[in-house]
């Protein structure tokens, strides 16, 4: 089997980022919500990253800071990417926002754009589309983060044959305004960028 | 007319989560969807919900939303004649 290699590592929590193990410093606004502070940091224009979920935000924010060590544009299609997310809570936290917009017969609003976010694949399609990602996304439910998992399930999404070099792999969850994102770059290439071999010690390091 | 317009925009601007733009953005005007602002078949139908659930306007036909849905001007003339509250 062809050796990996982890080429970024992102982690994002309620209050903290952290790129390849560096603390990334947001400036937070009092008023403001604590993605939308690091989308600004990101000086980025994606009007679409307001209408997501949080659960698609955070994933979002993630994936921008992981292409962000590629030199690649977001507009260039991306034949050999893959990604693959996992988490707990699957789109819970946007399940409870959508059923208070129908919890009340006098006041029965469905919300067509909450609505679309109440599956958590939608997050890898968030991703998928913002930076023409070709190849396979998934999302999986595990109950805890799990390293083991996390690793093998990189192998088999670069497995050889399969014509996938890089893959965006990791854990995004969020929940009752808890995030826990660790999202990874892996690749089949070992260049300039390489943070250190995919395996799980090299997973468990940045779980910060 | 004035009131209801920017009425509209603010409502529009907050129902579709525009959360970059002002009401000074928004060309009474201009295309809602295409070129003008950019809308997408999912506003669209929150649009539907904002009219019902400020002014009383239930759709019949969701066909109908492409006219009345040309820009804020067209959306305030139809909801002054059409609004139940």
């Amino acid at each position: 089997m062809a050796e990996l290699f982890i080429q970024s590592a992102v982690r994002i929590t309620s209050d903290q980022v952290w790129v390849n193990g560096e603390k990334v410093n947001i400036t937070h606004e009092k008023e403001s919500a604590w993605l939308t502070d690091i989308y600004r940091h990101l000086e980025i224009q994606y009007p679409k990253f307001f209408k997501m979920d949080n659960l698609c935000k955070a994933g979002f924010l993630a994936s921008e800071f992981a292409m962000k060590g590629t030199n690649l544009e977001p507009s260039e299609e991306k034949r050999d990417w893959s990604v693959l997310l996992f988490n707990r809570s699957s789109s819970l936290d946007n399940d409870q926002n959508y059923q208070k917009t129908i919890a009340d017969d006098s006041n029965y609003f469905p919300s067509p754009a909450v609505f679309v976010y109440t599956l958590s694949n939608i997050v890898t399609g968030e991703i998928a589309i913002r930076n023409k990602i070709m190849g396979e996304s998934c999302s999986y439910i595990m109950e805890k983060f799990d390293e083991t998992q996390l690793y093998e399930n990189g192998l088999i999404g670069l497995a050889e044959g399969k014509g996938i070099h890089h893959l965006l792999i990791g854990w995004v969850e969020y929940l009752d305004d808890k995030c826990d994102v660790l999202l990874f770059h892996v690749s089949t290439e070992k260049d300039g960028s390489t943070i250190c071999p995919w395996n799980i010690i090299g997973i468990k390091k940045y779980f910060i | 007319m004035d009131a209801l317009v920017q009425e509209l925009k603010e409502k529009v601007i907050q129902a579709l989560n525009l959360e970059d733009m002002t009401p000074d953005d928004i060309d009474a005007n201009a295309p809602l969807f295409g070129e003008g602002l950019g809308l997408d078949s999912i506003d669209a139908l929150e649009l539907i919900v904002l009219m019902e659930r400020n002014y009383g306007i239930k759709l019949k036909n969701a066909n109908e939303g492409k006219d009345i849905f040309k820009s804020i001007q067209v959306m305030a003339d139809y909801i002054s004649k059409n609004r139940t509250k």
